[in-house]
């Protein structure tokens, strides 16, 4: 039977990987990831993690080590954060076009400068174009689950593409909570090993990878590529039902409603900013005001018709983003969202916020707030371009 | 189907490429075989492989030599001789 | 099995065609290396002259008889080093083998070599050292002699300028990280050259590091044919010896008693054509230097000479 346990996000994420018995696991600690890698090295040092471990001397050593080992076919595991992920950019963007199964937690952390460590998802979603699926979650039960099905939806023929999960810095990662913990029983039936067929650095089988490469067969793969994305949709879908199945836990696929079924109004998260957006529905529920919520789960691929289907009822809607997209005065969701609404029989009013920033708190006081502002502008017929920013205000501080 | 027109869906190559390197030269090589020693020098130094060994004789293939002349001035007998390739 | 047998028998493991310059001693040391490592090999050529001309392939095809593959120019040595804990992991056994320029390893890749050297991945790094950014038309690396003409340190039409710098003594500095095997070698001496891969074969307990010197005909102006006797004569001057290491135990493989002068090895190369007696001496002086510092780390050996 699955076991009951109260752990951080990072010990979630440690105990997912485990479970999935990679076969080669290397990374480098950075904050707030840093955990992770001990918790890895504690399990082995114990004789419950079998997989061949290298203490790298650098992030991009990390994903350069892993992606030489999946190249050789072994199931790959690694996390990290930030400065980190951006450190590792090279190696990154060549592993999923590499088409690499790599899974890899991203403990979201505010990308420099001013100097912080604290939590944003800002540094993997400036990385959404390098090619990997990411996957958002919101509670360490989610980090957990989330991680084991990465591993399938990764290694699945259909997709064969490397995969992040990732969660709030600090938030999450040092947070503790309650979370079953399937048995390792549980998690071999659901994840059988990893036989590399696309590529294999193999003397039985000589072949060259990655050769010197012609414009056109360049756009040959690249196809292939986003093909492989878009069949990551249904995988996930169908990898959620069956480890529903296994353990009664769905996290709803690609994106997740709350109480949209008769909603005006919604408001659209992701990551753990969603908890206390949940409680603010309810607030306002209570009070009769019909919104809802909209939890993106799934950034790559982006669930485009999910999204229209479940805003294209409402009048207007809102969204919160914890990271800036440069040159577009919104963050990165918003503009996400808005594109995949492009194609809706109907364009309605919407609210860009940015919040949250650095590790800032976003307060109930603060998404309800964004909750009011969204309404009237929505009742007032009216889009707001340029973000509404969210915060509390400090002696001192002007915005 | 041609090896070179398998689907893939990464960049993978399998069989072999080669570029014709027999075309770049503008000089052949020629082992006098009169007065060559078999020491091997010759095949020891070629940078393309081109020098082969039969029956204890040293024989030059000339489909991939470049003429690059490296096996002439290693030649301690000094028997290979450079010769201006034909117009092709 | 002597050189020549070997040789002569041994499969090529590389494509017959791959479009080296014409007389590259950089080609002829990778065929040799790979009849030496033979089919049970893996292999990666990170971009530089041997991956630009071929070695890795072309649209689906390979320009080699074993696995072969393109590491970034920054990554190769972690690369291999995942290979093998994934070859570990299945209880599989190859060669696993770097051929880099020397870009590739003392510039951009040598933090993920100085990281394989120091954590013992059991890899093969095979450096051709010719001295620069050959592939891209010469530019200078960190290795590149001093006073050397190259694209990026030009000279003037007055015949100043050139490479400021000394190179780094860069197998020295892989010595130093208590590698179990590192080698010089030179294209020049191939029965040398093949005994240190087959030494570098042996190694079960970390890394095994060989490094080449390969003068390049095109970027430093050499004549093709020369290609052989200017490698040789890099040792014959003592600019570039050869020798060996296991964990600090120093040894000169091949000896260079009465060393010719370094005019011998200078006046064949058009790169270092603009420099006055005076610069050739220093580079003269810096091959004494090294070779006398080597012989001081043989400690009392017979090879001293
Ligand atoms: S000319 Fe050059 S390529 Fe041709 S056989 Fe002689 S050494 Fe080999
Ligand atoms: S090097 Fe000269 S003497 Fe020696 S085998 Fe070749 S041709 Fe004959």
């Amino acid at each position: 039977m699955s076991e009951i346990a109260v752990m951080n996000g990072n010990f979630a994420a440690a105990t997912a990987a485990r479970l999935a018995r990679p076969e080669v696991i290397a990374a480098y600690p950075i904050t707030p990831q840093t955990p992770v890698v001990e918790y890895l090295t504690q399990f082995a040092a114990e004789g419950n993690l079998g997989s061949k471990m290298s203490e790298v001397e650098s992030e991009h050593s990390a994903m350069s080590i892993l992606s030489g080992a999946s190249m050789a076919g072994a199931r790959c595991y690694t996390a990290t954060s930030s400065q980190g992920l951006a450190l590792m950019y090279e190696p990154y963007f060549r592993a999923s076009t590499l088409r690499l199964p790599i899974v890899m937690n991203i403990v979201n952390r505010e990308m420099i400068s001013p100097q912080s460590v604290w939590g944003g998802p800002q540094d993997s979603l400036t990385l959404r174009d390098a090619g990997w699926l990411q996957i958002y979650v919101e509670d360490n039960q989610e980090i957990l689950d989330t991680t084991i099905q990465a591993f399938r939806i990764a290694e699945d023929q259909r997709v064969l593409l490397p995969i992040n999960v990732c969660y709030d810095g600090f938030y999450l990662s040092h947070m503790t909570e309650r979370v079953e913990v399937p048995t390792q029983a549980q998690v071999d039936g659901f994840l059988p090993p990893y036989i590399a067929k696309h590529q294999i650095l193999d003397p039985a089988r000589p072949m060259a990878i990655d050769p010197l490469t012609s414009g056109y067969l360049v756009m040959e793969y690249r196809k292939k590529h986003m093909a492989a994305q878009a069949a990551a949709l249904g995988v996930l879908a169908e990898v959620d039902r069956e480890y529903e199945s296994l353990t009664g836990r769905s996290w709803g696929g690609a994106i997740a409603s709350y109480r949209m079924e008769d909603a005006e109004y919604a408001v659209v998260t992701m990551g753990s900013v969603t908890g206390a957006c949940r409680e603010m529905i309810d607030e306002k529920r209570s009070r009769g005001i019909r919104v809802g919520l909209v939890k993106i789960r799934c950034l790559r691929p982006f669930p485009r018709e999910a999204v229209m289907r479940a805003l294209s009822t409402v009048k207007g809607f809102g969204v919160i983003d914890r990271n800036v997209s440069f040159g577009w005065n919104h963050g990165i969701v918003y503009q996400e969202v808005k594109a995949a609404l492009y194609g809706a029989d109907r364009i309605v009013p919407s609210v860009p916020f940015i919040g949250g920033l650095g590790g800032e708190d976003i307060t109930m006081d603060l998404v309800s707030t964004a909750c009011d502002t969204m309404i009237e502008a929505v009742d007032a017929g009216k889009t707001i371009h340029e973000a509404v920013w969210l915060w509390s205000p400090r002696k001192g501080v002007k915005l | 189907m041609n090896e070179a027109e398998k689907e893939y869906i990464s960049p993978v190559g399998e069989g072999l490429y080669s570029a014709n390197t027999g075309d770049w030269r503008t000089q052949k090589p020629e082992i006098d075989q009169e007065t060559c020693s078999r020491c091997g020098t010759c095949l020891i130094y070629c940078p393309t492989s081109s020098v082969r060994r039969a029956d204890g004789r040293f024989i030059i293939n000339l489909s991939f030599c470049k003429g690059c002349g490296v096996c002439a001035a290693e030649c301690p007998n000094g028997c290979i001789a450079m010769t201006r390739e034909a117009k092709r | 099995m002597n050189a020549l047998d070997l040789l002569a028998e041994r499969e090529d493991m590389i494509s017959p065609g791959i479009s080296a310059c014409v007389g590259c001693n950089v080609e002829l040391t990778l065929r040799i290396v790979m009849k030496v490592l033979g089919p049970n090999t893996v292999l990666a050529i990170p971009p530089g002259c041997m991956g630009g001309v071929g070695v890795v392939g072309w649209n689906k095809r390979s320009g080699a008889k074993v696995p072969v593959f393109f590491p970034l120019l920054d990554n190769t040595a972690s690369m291999l080093a995942g290979i093998r804990l994934a070859y570990d992991a299945k209880g599989k056994d190859a060669n696993i083998v770097a051929f880099a320029g020397d870009g590739a390893t003392v510039d951009a890749g040598f933090q993920a070599l100085s990281g394989v050297a120091e954590r013992g991945d059991r890899i093969i790094y095979i450096c051709y050292d010719n001295e620069g950014y050959m592939n891209t038309g010469y530019q200078r690396s960190s290795s590149t002699s001093k006073g050397s003409w190259t694209s990026t340190t030009p000279v003037s039409k007055d015949g100043h300028g050139g490479k400021r710098q000394n190179g780094k003594d860069f197998p020295m500095i892989m010595a130093m990280h208590d590698i179990p095997y590192v080698a010089t070698a030179s294209p020049a001496y191939v029965p040398d050259l093949i005994r240190k891969v087959e030494e570098a074969m042996k190694v079960r307990d970390g890394l095994a590091y060989i490094h080449v010197y390969n003068p390049c005909l095109t970027g430093w102006g050499i004549r093709a044919e020369e290609s052989i006797s200017v490698a040789r004569l890099a040792v014959k001057t003592r600019y570039f010896p050869l020798y060996e290491a296991r964990r600090r135990e120093f040894r000169i493989t091949v000896p260079v008693p009465k060393p010719l002068p370094i005019e011998n090895f200078t006046s064949r190369i058009k790169k270092f054509s603009h420099l006055g007696p005076e610069a050739i001496a220093d580079l003269g002086k810096l091959a004494e230097d090294r070779y006398a510092f080597l012989q001081s780390l043989c400690r009392g050996k017979d090879n001293n000479a």
